[in-house]
């Protein structure tokens, strides 16, 4: 086990560094500079100007040079500072952590509320009505447009009946007032997630429920309740934790369109402003730490796996979840 | 799938060896087609997913002839204004018809879609083929399947589009490009398992060339997976091709896309509701018609796949 972990922490570093080549490389290459976003529209037109804001941004070194810089800074713990904020990107990341994290795990706890008990209800009434709303519900919840989804809700609870602040996340007001600001970014962002885990959760049911020792259990007598608890659902609970699992790196990644749609001072809203200021340092220091979480929450998911379900072993041999 | 073309293939195989007639074969095959059609048949949400997607590509392909209008066409005497007889939808702020716009922007969300899902199947399968027959090549092109996937998938696909300019090509092209990842472990995986199968064996015994048995052997019995995979992946190729033109990042105008109209009907979201809820529905209600046509598609194709 130790030293299946200690194979899994050792090959994340090859991956990131692949990764960190493979990013850096990419949004070298792409056209355009950051300098038109620094200064004014007549001065941007001078090249001497720009070339002098390269310069101090290392930008007119060779890329090869450019990213041996940026790499040993980033083994020291340093990925520069963040064009326009000038702010030390850690910092900066570090600050709008906290919103995102509330909203997701805000709507992770309220899918994984509505979800699971719907998940297995429906699945010990397959085809009722009620089995048959929830398939429906889900295939609502997959193609919906979260961002039209998050408009109508706006349109109604904010700009009609006037309920809910439109957008927002109220960091200045005080704890107990902020509640309003979190319900409908919650609501949208769960509703994604409940409709994959209602899938999950019902279909893992569905298949656990005709094994064969099921039909032992209630062969010498069980209560129909023990069987459900105390042995299907202890089975049919993995694959829905790997789904879970891959929610969990959101934590941190943030949610791109619900943030921005809310204006949400979160992760996912500093990478979309990052993107449109071409702002590289914060871009490189977003990828690199988000891939490193999910490195790490992929890893706590194969050996969490392997609690619940000691049938799995994990291997040296294995390649991860899905090798 | 895998059982049932084996069970066919094999039955296929003594029937040739009794008859090897033509006729035989043929009816082989479309009892196996009659088999896959039934049972989608019986599944109504399915049904009603193909309905709804031959009819969007109907829509789609006849676009310029049904729309009521010309899309760009501003008629500054009526803008804002409310669905009537002569604007069903409505019309937008610089009074543009919006039914003529849905109408028009279907044919963008559609090519996106199969563009982008043409893409990611080629390099999907071709990778995951390479990588599950070939032991040497597995480990290298898993590892940079690993390092593609660490990434989240809507910034690297926003952050490509965003620096290298918003365009309807470069949406199309990055969709495709980003996505390709879980068609290549699925095939990876379907190939792994068939590898193993008694047929394969008896093939590469007679010296069946490599790219022989991939080509006739495992690539069939892999299209099932594979045809699922590019209708549910449809769905989301529309999905994000619409979000990334929300962020106005997508199809420039005045290319109408249905994420573009919803991008701009949300400032006037307040006076004219119709300008954000009916191109939004027209997504939902396309996306939602690939999701239950996949899933039937799964369901008919793949018993033991059901429900997953």
């Amino acid at each position: 086990m130790t030293r299946y972990i200690v194979r899994r922490l050792l090959l994340m570093i090859p991956l990131l560094l692949g990764l960190s080549l493979l990013v850096f490389v990419l949004i070298h290459l792409a056209p355009g500079d950051p300098t038109l976003f620094y200064l004014p529209p007549d001065r941007a037109a001078d090249p001497a100007i720009r070339l002098k804001v390269m310069v101090h941004l290392g930008l007119d070194q060779p890329l090869h040079v450019q990213y041996v810089r940026w790499l040993t800074s980033a083994l020291q713990g340093d990925f520069g500072f963040a064009y326009g904020y000038g702010e030390p990107v850690l910092r900066l990341i570090a600050t709008h952590i906290p919103a995102t994290v509330q909203l997701q795990s805000a709507a992770l706890i309220l899918a994984l509320l509505v979800a699971l008990p719907i998940g297995i209800i429906s699945a010990m009434r397959q085809y009722s009505l009620l089995d048959n709303a929830v398939t429906v519900f889900a295939f609502f919840g997959l193609s919906m447009p979260n961002f039209w989804f998050a408009l109508m809700l706006m349109l109604l609870f904010a700009v009609k009946w006037n309920l809910l602040p439109a957008v927002g996340a109220g960091m200045d007001k005080p704890f107990l007032e902020r509640w309003k600001y979190l319900i409908m970014p919650t609501v949208v962002l769960g509703f994604n997630y409940m409709a994959s885990y209602v899938r999950f959760m019902r279909s893992s049911m569905l298949e656990n429920i005709r094994k064969d020792y099921v039909t032992t259990a209630r062969a010498k007598g069980l209560a129909e309740r023990v069987i459900l608890f105390r042995h299907v659902l202890k089975n049919a609970i993995s694959p829905v934790i790997t789904i879970v699992g891959m929610s969990i790196p959101n934590l941190i990644g943030g949610a791109i369109i619900v943030e921005s749609v809310f204006a949400w001072p979160g992760v996912g809203r500093l990478g979309y402003d990052a993107v449109l200021r071409r702002d590289y340092p914060t871009i490189m220091g977003l990828t690199m730490i988000t891939a490193a979480f999910v490195m790490v929450v992929n890893l706590v998911v194969d050996i969490l796996y392997s609690y619940v379900d000691p049938r799995i072993v994990l291997s040296d041999k294995s390649q991860g979840r899905n090798g | 799938m895998a059982n049932n073309l084996n069970a066919t293939r094999r039955s296929l195989v003594q029937t040739k060896i009794h008859s090897d007639s033509f006729a035989v074969r043929v009816t082989a095959r479309r009892s196996e087609l009659g088999r896959i059609w039934r049972m989608f048949r019986r599944n109504r949400l399915a049904m009603a997913g193909l309905a709804a997607v031959v009819l969007i590509c109907v829509v789609a392909i006849l676009a310029p002839i049904i729309a009521p209008q010309d899309y760009a066409e501003q008629d500054m005497h009526s803008t804002i204004r409310p669905p009537s007889a002569e604007h069903w939808l409505g019309t937008d702020q610089w009074g543009r018809d919006i039914l003529s716009r849905i109408i028009v922007g279907s044919r963008v969300s559609l090519s996106v879609g199969i563009v982008a899902v043409s893409i990611l199947i080629t390099i999907g399968v071709t990778l995951g083929s390479i990588a599950g027959y070939n032991r040497h090549i597995d480990g290298p092109l898993m590892r940079f399947v690993d390092i593609m996937m660490s990434i989240p998938g809507f910034f690297l696909l926003l952050t490509i589009v965003a620096l290298f300019g918003p365009s309807l090509l470069n949406t199309m092209l990055v969709i495709g490009l980003t996505s390709w990842m879980g068609t290549a472990r699925l095939v990876r995986g379907q190939f792994l398992s068939l590898r193993e199968k008694e047929f394969v064996e008896a093939a590469r015994c007679i010296g069946v060339p490599s790219w022989r048995i991939i080509a006739y052997h495992l690539l069939p019995n892999t299209m099932a997976v594979i045809i699922v995979q590019a209708t549910l992946f449809m769905s989301q190729a529309i999905l994000i091709e619409s979000s990334l033109s929300y962020l106005g990042l997508g199809a420039q105008p005045p290319t109408p896309s249905w994420g573009g109209m919803l991008n701009q009907g949300r400032d006037y979201m307040r006076q004219a509701p119709w300008g954000t809820l009916f191109p939004g529905l027209a997504i939902f209600v396309t996306v939602m018609a690939f999701n239950l046509l996949g899933d039937g598609l799964r369901d008919a194709l793949d018993p033991y796949l059901r429900g997953r």
